[in-house]
């Protein structure tokens, strides 16, 4: 009786809830996603969208960022760049530098998981070794590495005279010096890679290889048919992210080089600064950050579509 | 108006005469480096001040950590001065990083009161209005500008307009292996004519190899070989500025001689990352016999070498100048009247005649004031520190550098011709042109 009392009290009081406040929650439950995601999205709107959005209006300008004027310029920047020799090079050094990385970082990365995918508290110890150069600040590894290549007095020459050879100025030499980059970010970022690709190996269910084992698959056929595939949303992960961040190489260059010798090095998020705090075209160098997303997204969308056929997600 | 009101403004008037013709020249990095077309401006005075409320304001510096107890010296000796202005001196980083942090300051109107700025990039900001003209402050306390030694007051004005005062001064000299010479019974060259001998007395060679070089001069940076061009006779830009002169027979001198002597074993020129301290290592090992640094580096020098250090002023062939390094102050415009007037004091007491030797000393730039440097205070300094005596002695050769707002950017194009010689030792002759041609591009972008 108490209970049937209680029910037709609530069933009262729903019908005397007033439409107005029926609307409101209606309202709120259609925005709650909304206003939850609310703080972020004003987060990325200030930091990244402003942003954004601001340098695509000024790279139509020729503000030099301490002038409170801004001229429109039209596309004048954009056809200064896309018909500047320089632009070229820039992008060529760019591109050889992400190729040299994304290929060596994965590469080697993916022998090094191979050799070290062992459950034993010894190769524990030497993956926190090969893993450690991931939590160096650039900025150190940078002005080691200096050190190491200084033609007179470098580590490296060190080495190279107990073979006989004759020494080198490693990053004064146009030959040499961006291979000398590479050598730094694939020296940081190889640990980063292995780890991730052992994750990637221990997921992958022994069945299959005793399966192929069993009809007499060998080992570089296990590798190539099982392991290779089966890394492949793994690897997809890696060569967009070391892409992207080997794209965007500044802080080795900044330190180590300076663009130079003879702007052999003068990779395209590097001049983008050099132009804007050093020359003071803040509007130029905000179309060439305009062209390089551009560049960067259509070549990522381009890997995430060729990937779509050939990477295979177990199950 | 009363008369003594009257009085300080015809003598301000009378003086803006005078500040106007010291300051504000426009200068085409040429032999006559201090000519210019500098027309005369009317300024008024600046009020008299004599609100004593307590302002704060911002210096930011970049005095590394060995010029920090003459910037703390001279901070207390400030607030003693004035005790109603507190200074908060914010160290920036290098001139590079401080130069990118004024931009942003400027872009987001917070700015501090009062900054260093590098020479080479004074017109850029002064041409934009980011600096406050200093001219009517100047007229009011009738400071002497003409007591600065006048290639470094003249470096702080552009377009007629006086932006700042010289404060950490530098210019490049040789500096010598004095034990070295000495046993070798050989001088310095003061002129260009002198070098093939110096060459030929100093260098070492061993089965074609040179063991020890000469001389070197730095590649990597055009503060350093400049001068050689202007001393040579030739110029940057052409006398309007409005194309490159680079590629002039004139010009090409000093860098066809380098060509040679480098080519004959007897030159190193340094270039790249990392090549100041290569050159100055090689120094210090015996393996150069005289390197041009700039003047900063001379307590440095004396402080390592296990030798006895020389110093020479840069040799000369048709003029003899060597170019303006370092820092000066500046105020900026964005400031507010109050800010400005306390920013005024302190460029003044930092640059003053009375602290000179002292800040000088302790920094291990040059004194900037000649007042300074013929008091007895100076006469002590110059026996204590003789190595100076070099520059004194030229202390109104050191010239402003090319005053252009495009210098920052097109002078990468000869510094690079610089780097094929020092690098793959390529005739200039081949290449300069190129290099005009690219410099004629950036100032035809820039009309």
């Amino acid at each position: 009786m108490r209970m049937s009392n209680k029910t037709n009290t609530k069933q009262a009081a729903s019908v005397r809830t007033p439409a107005s406040v029926r609307n409101w929650r209606t309202a709120l439950e259609k925005w709650k996603d909304f206003l939850f995601a609310f703080p972020a999205l004003a987060l990325l709107a200030v930091f990244l969208y402003y942003p954004l959005g601001n340098s695509f209006y000024i790279s139509f300008t020729n503000w030099n960022m301490t002038r409170p004027d801004k001229k429109f310029v039209g596309i004048d920047n954009y056809t200064y760049l896309l018909g500047h020799e320089d632009f070229y090079q820039s992008l060529k050094i760019t591109f050889t530098y992400t190729i040299m990385d994304v290929v060596l970082t994965l590469v080697i990365g993916l022998l090094l998981a191979l050799m070290f995918n062992v459950s034993s508290r010894l190769y524990a110890f030497m993956r926190g070794i090969i893993f450690m150069p991931y939590y160096i600040s650039m900025v150190i590894a940078a002005m080691v590495f200096i050190w190491i290549y200084n033609g007179k007095y470098g580590l490296l020459n060190r080495v190279v005279s107990l073979f006989g050879l004759d020494p080198v100025e490693w990053l004064i030499n146009s030959q040499t010096v961006l291979p000398a980059l590479v050598v730094v970010s694939v020296w940081k970022g190889v640990g980063f890679a292995m780890i991730l690709f052992i994750a990637g190996l221990r997921s992958i269910p022994s069945d299959y290889y005793e399966a192929a084992a069993i009809d007499g698959a060998n080992r570089w056929m296990l590798f190539r048919y099982i392991t290779l595939p089966l890394l492949s949303p793994m690897t997809l992960f890696l060569v967009i992210t070391t892409f992207i961040s080997s794209m965007q190489v500044f802080q080795s260059i900044d330190i180590m080089t300076n663009g130079g010798p003879l702007q052999s090095t003068n990779a395209i998020v590097y001049w983008i600064y050099t132009m804007a705090f050093s020359q003071f075209r803040t509007g130029r160098a905000s179309a060439l950050i305009m062209i390089f997303f551009v560049i960067i997204l259509l070549l990522t969308a381009l890997q995430w579509l060729i990937s779509r056929k050939k990477v295979h997600y177990e199950g | 108006m009363n008369k003594k009101k009257l009085a300080t403004t015809m003598m301000a008037g009378a003086l803006a005469v005078v500040v106007t013709a010291c300051g504000g020249q426009a200068t085409n990095g040429g032999a006559n480096g201090t000519g210019g077309n500098s027309e005369p401006v009317d300024v008024e005075p600046a009020k008299v001040v004599e609100d004593t409320s307590p302002v704060t304001i911002q210096y930011w510096h970049s005095h590394a950590e060995a010029q920090m107890e003459g910037l703390n010296y001279m901070l207390e000796e400030f607030s003693k001065k004035y005790p109603h202005i507190t200074v908060e001196a914010v160290f920036q980083g290098g001139y590079d990083d401080l130069h990118k942090k004024l931009q942003a300051a400027v872009a987001a109107k917070d700015v501090p009161a009062v900054t260093n700025v590098e020479v080479s990039s004074l017109p850029t900001f002064g041409e934009s209005g980011v600096f406050a003209d200093l001219t009517p402050w100047i007229l009011r306390d009738q400071t002497p500008l003409d007591d600065f030694s006048e290639g470094m007051i003249n470096s702080y004005a552009f377009n007629g307009k006086q932006y700042g005062f010289p404060l950490i001064v530098s210019t490049s000299v040789f500096v010598y292996n004095k034990t070295l010479l000495d046993e070798l019974n050989v001088q310095p060259p003061q002129t260009w004519s002198e070098i093939d001998a110096f060459n030929e007395a100093v260098t070492l060679k061993e089965n074609g190899q040179t063991t020890r070089y000469a001389f070197s001069v730095p590649g990597w940076d055009a503060w350093y070989f400049d001068p050689w061009m202007i001393n040579g006779g030739g110029q940057i830009l052409t006398d309007d500025q409005s194309a490159s002169a680079v590629e002039t027979p004139e010009s090409m001198r000093y860098i066809e001689n380098f060509y040679k002597w480098k080519t004959d074993g007897h030159m190193h020129i340094g270039y790249g990352k990392g090549a100041s301290n290569t050159m100055r290592q090689m120094f210090l090992d015996g393996e150069i016999a005289m390197v041009q640094h700039t003047s900063a580096n001379i307590k440095m020098y004396r402080e390592n070498a296990d030798f006895e250090i020389g110093v020479s002023f840069i040799p000369g062939d048709v003029t003899r100048i060597s170019n303006i390094g370092g820092a000066g102050i500046a105020m900026m415009e964005g400031a507010s009247e109050l800010e400005k007037e306390a920013a005024w004091k302190f460029i003044e007491f930092m640059t003053s005649a009375e602290h000179n030797i002292k800040w000088a000393e302790a920094v291990g730039y040059l004194p900037t004031r000649k007042s300074a440097i013929e008091s007895e205070e100076g006469k002590q300094y110059f026996e204590r520190w003789p190595q100076y005596r070099a520059v004194l002695e030229h202390f109104d050769d050191v010239t402003p550098r090319l005053q252009h707002i495009a210098y920052p950017e097109f002078r990468s194009h000869y510094i690079e011709v610089m780097g094929e010689l020092a690098l793959n030792n390529v005739d200039p002759a081949t290449l300069m042109p190129q290099a005009a041609e690219k410099i004629n591009e950036v100032l035809a972008d820039y009309e």
